[in-house]
């Protein structure tokens, strides 16, 4: 369906977005997600999931890398090149030394 | 970039900027679900809510505080227009409707679910998945039909070794694997094993898995699935991602291999007192909950100094095969600093540990709970 995205059709995905947005954050109980470079990326995981479900995450480079590897299979919208600025975010601020 | 990928990023980039312009920032939710807003909200989409401890007080949980533990949401559906296929290794494939159901023998029994993540969060290093505490676990009065009555409706064939169960629920994107989960054939035709369609005295609400979702006791919650629409009687374990992938563990006796969990372990929580509690010097009572899955709780034992020593508590009240039980220990309390901690065993030789080797996925944790408190 998205070959044939049409105008209205991307205001009401982007309408749809906003919702989840402001349901995902307006709902946040851990910490507010810390706006540095790369944040915007991190918003693109809760088209599928809150963000809660990821910021409770704590892993290691590899147990980051995996999961973004398993997300992007699912079909989230995370380009390749990408992958190592959303990677190196996670890291920053969502990293369990002790963790792969 | 393929126009599918570019168009996700158009709108996500669309919708971050709509959001940026009009202010929004984190703030305490109305109640995510109406009637659920004494919860812990884990995520709001899949809904993920905790049972904070101190609600534990009944034998049978209340609905409006009952742990809500969700892989993919669904939307709900109208009773009338609801319908279940049974397919797969069976002479007569059948698509059954409510009124079908009722048209069988009902019954009703207490049954302990508890998420097979409960306690993740206390698993270090940090494993992977929603970091319960200790209330994805809840008890309720069910009220259905079994499923051994069910299928054999559609008279399953020899060949058939395990149920698949399939829900209303879905991925949100095709890419995703769909949450099916199998039991072996030896549990779908054990009595206990049921179609439920009523919780606590009511038709089974929507989050719950209404209109009908299955009850399969003393197994990790992921096997009662619900909103179910269709049953498949196959020959083998599920081969999908939530068998063979999550839900599964390092086998005691071989951690190279992995196993699909099954019956939950023996465990108990502390109500009361609870963590942090300050008591007056003199009698109190300890008190809490225990189960144990496929077991029987043969024994509770409670400790008020950290472990060195335990007594026996006992076992009070109602229960049923495959419910939790009430236990208590009076505790003559003197001043100063105590950790409270509470050990259940059963049938199966088991006692709850007090270490759990780690698991990336945070499963099987049923570490002895421990509060401390201040008696002065």
């Amino acid at each position: 369906m998205w070959r044939s995205l049409r105008p209205a059709a991307l205001l009401a995905v982007t309408a749809w977005m906003v919702l989840g947005l402001r349901l995902a954050l307006a709902s946040a109980q851990n910490t507010p997600i810390p706006q540095t470079p790369g944040w915007e990326l991190v918003m693109r995981c809760v088209i599928c999931h809150s963000v809660e479900v990821a910021v409770q995450q704590r892993f290691g480079p590899r147990g980051w890398s995996d999961t973004l590897d398993r997300m992007i299979k699912y079909g989230a919208p995370i380009p390749p090149e990408d992958k190592e600025t959303l990677l190196v975010y996670l890291l920053r601020h969502y990293r369990d030394p002790a963790g792969r | 970039m393929t126009t599918t990928r570019r168009g996700f990023l158009i709108a996500g980039g669309a919708a971050i900027a709509l959001l940026r312009a009009t202010g929004a920032r984190a703030q305490q939710p109305a109640a995510l679900v109406p009637g659920k807003d004494r919860l812990i909200v884990r995520s709001p989409r899949p809904i993920n809510l905790e049972t904070r401890l101190g609600d534990l007080t009944a034998y049978h949980t209340p609905d409006d505080v009952f742990f809500v533990r969700n892989n993919y949401d669904a939307a709900p559906i109208a009773p009338a227009q609801w319908s279940m296929k049974i397919e797969g290794e069976v002479d007569n494939p059948r698509v059954l409707r409510l009124d079908d159901l009722q048209k069988l023998s009902m019954f009703t029994q207490d049954v302990t679910l508890e998420c097979a993540g409960n306690g993740r969060s206390f698993h270090k290093p940090r494993a992977s998945g929603i970091q319960w505490e200790n209330g994805a676990v809840g008890n309720a009065a069910w009220k259905g039909v079994r499923l051994a009555d069910v299928l054999r409706l559609a008279r399953p064939r020899p060949t058939g070794r395990h149920v698949a169960f399939d829900g209303l629920d879905r991925p949100p994107t095709p890419q995703a694997p769909d949450f099916i989960r199998s039991v072996p054939i030896w549990k779908a035709l054990e009595p206990h094993t049921m179609i439920a369609l009523e919780m606590n005295g009511k038709p089974l609400p929507h989050l719950h898995g209404g209109p009908a979702r299955a009850i399969v006791p003393g197994f990790v919650g992921s096997a009662s699935v619900k909103w179910l629409e269709r049953i498949i009687v196959l020959a083998d374990e599920f081969d999908g991602f939530y068998m063979k992938s999550n839900y599964t563990a390092p086998r005691a006796d071989n951690d190279k291999e992995i196993y699909s969990l099954q019956s939950l372990e023996v465990k108990s929580v502390i109500v009361g007192p609870t963590e942090g509690a300050k008591l007056p010097a003199g009698r109190t009572t300890v008190w809490g909950w225990a189960w144990s899955g496929e077991g029987e709780l043969t024994g509770i034992d409670v400790s008020t100094d950290g472990g060195q020593s335990w007594s026996p508590g006992t076992f009070t009240g109602r229960w049923d095969r495959y419910s939790w039980r009430k236990w208590e220990a009076e505790w003559d309390a003197r001043p100063g600093a105590h950790t409270v901690m509470a050990r259940a065993s059963d049938s199966l030789g088991r006692i709850q540990p007090t270490s759990r080797t780690f698991n990336r996925l945070g499963y099987r944790w049923n570490v002895i709970h421990a509060v401390k408190v201040d008696v002065a």
